[in-house]
């Protein structure tokens, strides 16, 4: 069956955080200047202000900072799905991202809960970068 | 010790529209009625006003709501202060405190401070008002948001109220509390949209939105507008309504970083915007006689009691009766026109608007009867920018 819930877009600066999560890589933007992990993507730090920065690879662990659960639907794809678990997960290197959590039981899910990065291919052309418990 | 100008400005106008599910008409007509009701409310001519200040509601990101060009709508020649505002929750109090500046050095002696909206369609409804309307798909990581079911202010919300109530052991039923409450308020507010009294069960029974979130978690969506006309304490005192002084004004933004280095959910720009607001009326929070606080979800109003040093971290709820739909049981005085929760969502100049009525004793029913220190606050964002004022009935 298609997937049909929405796809990212994304545009020239993100492209490279696109393509490694389709080698199932988290990529975050590190400043070295500030030692200094940032997401989601600027072309500034906004600690120091420098525009010096590379893709590192994250490893990929955190903990939930805090979840809901969706039960509005704002878009027909989500039909199925309703009720659905969203989170945001805080990760080891410090920025937080907002994902989806799988593979948990809701009853499960509490803040602080520790997660590691899983790579849902949702197409060949995406892949998004989820989270299921450690 | 205050500052000088605590008690040198006031509010002398106060204009409410019909509010609600009122088709036909734009956000320009809406501040026109509202300008209209001020003005006669403080018994001034169309000539007196000096300035406008404007703040468009969600109609503004439409390209449909009231800007600059309402000066040429209003036909208002010669103005000495104009501007277009824009902190989004926090933007009404902005307005008057900018506005109390100017009149106070004589930049300007009425100033007229307008929030008008009007997204509200026949036939549509409030969550598509609100939530999807006139929004272009977002490009680059944005675009993950969508991707993930991710959607509108309800979950950003919802997100930092299940990490407060998480980490301080708040219920939803705790939530249900703090919406009975302002709904008894709100059977006594003739403005009001909803007037129906609630119980602790209908609060549950509402559908969920976005858990922790229910229907009756979510303030209204509105049309309508609200004119404040700020002008100095001496032109306010022969004027035809009873003033309400400026005492304090302050602001607090602490932005929103998503890191770990920052905080969400347990924390608000009310601290910051409260610190100084209080500094400035020379009072503090053992002060407070009533509170009218900016209430997009019933959390916000716990998160902001707390803030403003009322009540301890995690313990707001405190303040609450068990069932306060029990007719027996006191209530705390907070958002006594029922707030955006049960009355009408005119972003920040709802609180002001109800802190004007409490100041002046004209709340008829709902009144309260200790008004001195009446302490309103303004929260946009999700959390991200706050701005305070605190009115009293007193010059000094």
């Amino acid at each position: 069956m298609a997937y049909e819930k929405p796809l990212p877009n994304p545009d020239e600066n993100t492209q490279p955080f696109f393509d490694g999560l389709k080698e199932h890589r988290l990529l975050l933007q590190y400043f070295p200047s500030a030692d200094h992990y940032q997401y989601p993507y600027s072309d500034r730090c906004y600690k120091d202000w420098s525009t010096d920065w590379e893709w590192r690879e994250s490893a990929g662990n955190g903990e939930v900072y805090t979840w809901v659960r969706m039960h509005q639907l704002y878009h027909p794809s989500w039909k199925a799905e309703i009720p659905y678990t969203l989170a945001v997960v805080q990760l080891d290197e410090g920025p937080r991202m907002h994902t989806n959590l799988v593979n948990v039981p809701v009853e499960d899910v509490h803040v602080g809960l520790r997660v590691k990065v899983v790579f849902d291919d949702v197409t060949d052309e995406f892949t998004l970068p989820k989270f299921e418990p450690v | 010790m205050s500052d000088p100008i605590r008690g040198q400005t006031a509010i002398c106008g106060l204009g409410i529209t019909e509010m609600g599910k009122v088709y036909g008409h734009d956000a320009s007509w809406f501040a026109g009625e509202s300008i209209k009701l001020a003005i006669e409310d403080a018994g001034l001519q169309k000539d007196d006003i000096d300035g406008l200040l404007v703040n468009p509601g969600i109609t503004g990101a439409f390209g449909t709501g009231i800007s600059i060009p309402l000066q040429g709508y209003l036909g208002l020649r010669n103005l000495r202060l104009l501007n277009h505002m824009n902190s989004f929750g926090a933007t009404a109090s902005a307005m008057v405190q900018y506005a109390a500046f100017a009149v106070h050095h004589g930049m300007a002696n009425y100033v007229a401070c307008i929030f008008s909206d009007a997204p509200l369609q026949q036939g549509g409804s409030a969550g598509a008002a609100y939530g999807g309307a006139g929004r272009r798909g977002p490009s680059g990581m944005a675009s993950l948001m969508p991707a993930f079911g991710f959607y509108g202010a309800n979950t950003s919300y919802a997100l930092a109220a299940r990490r407060y109530m998480e980490r301080y052991g708040v219920t939803n039923n705790d939530l249900g509390r703090v919406s009975v409450t302002q709904r008894r308020y709100a059977v006594d507010n003739p403005h009001a949209t909803m007037r129906q009294p609630l119980t602790l069960e209908d609060y549950h029974n509402s559908r969920w939105i976005v858990e922790p979130f229910h229907l009756l978690d979510c303030c209204l969506v509105s049309n309508g507008a609200v004119c404040t006309i700020v002008t100095t304490a001496e032109r306010a005192r022969d004027l035809k309504s009873s003033p309400a002084y400026v005492w304090g004004m302050g602001q607090g933004h602490p932005g929103n970083f998503p890191h770990a280095e920052v905080e969400v959910g347990t924390t608000s720009g009310a601290t910051i915007a409260g610190e100084t607001a209080y500094r400035m009326a020379g009072v503090g929070p053992e002060d407070v006689d009533i509170c009218e606080f900016y209430d997009c979800y019933t959390y916000t109003v716990l998160r902001t009691i707390e803030d403003y040093g009322l009540a301890k971290p995690g313990e707001a709820i405190g303040l609450y009766p068990e069932d306060p739909a029990d007719p027996e049981a006191e209530l705390p005085t907070i958002n006594t026109g029922g707030g955006q929760l049960s009355s009408y969502y005119m972003w920040g100049m709802t609180p002001i608007s109800e802190g004007v009525i409490q100041a002046r004793g004209s709340g008829g029913e709902r009144q309260i009867e200790k008004n001195d220190i009446v302490l309103c606050s303004g929260n946009g964002g999700t959390l991200d920018t706050h701005g305070t004022l605190i009115l009293s009935p007193n010059a000094n």
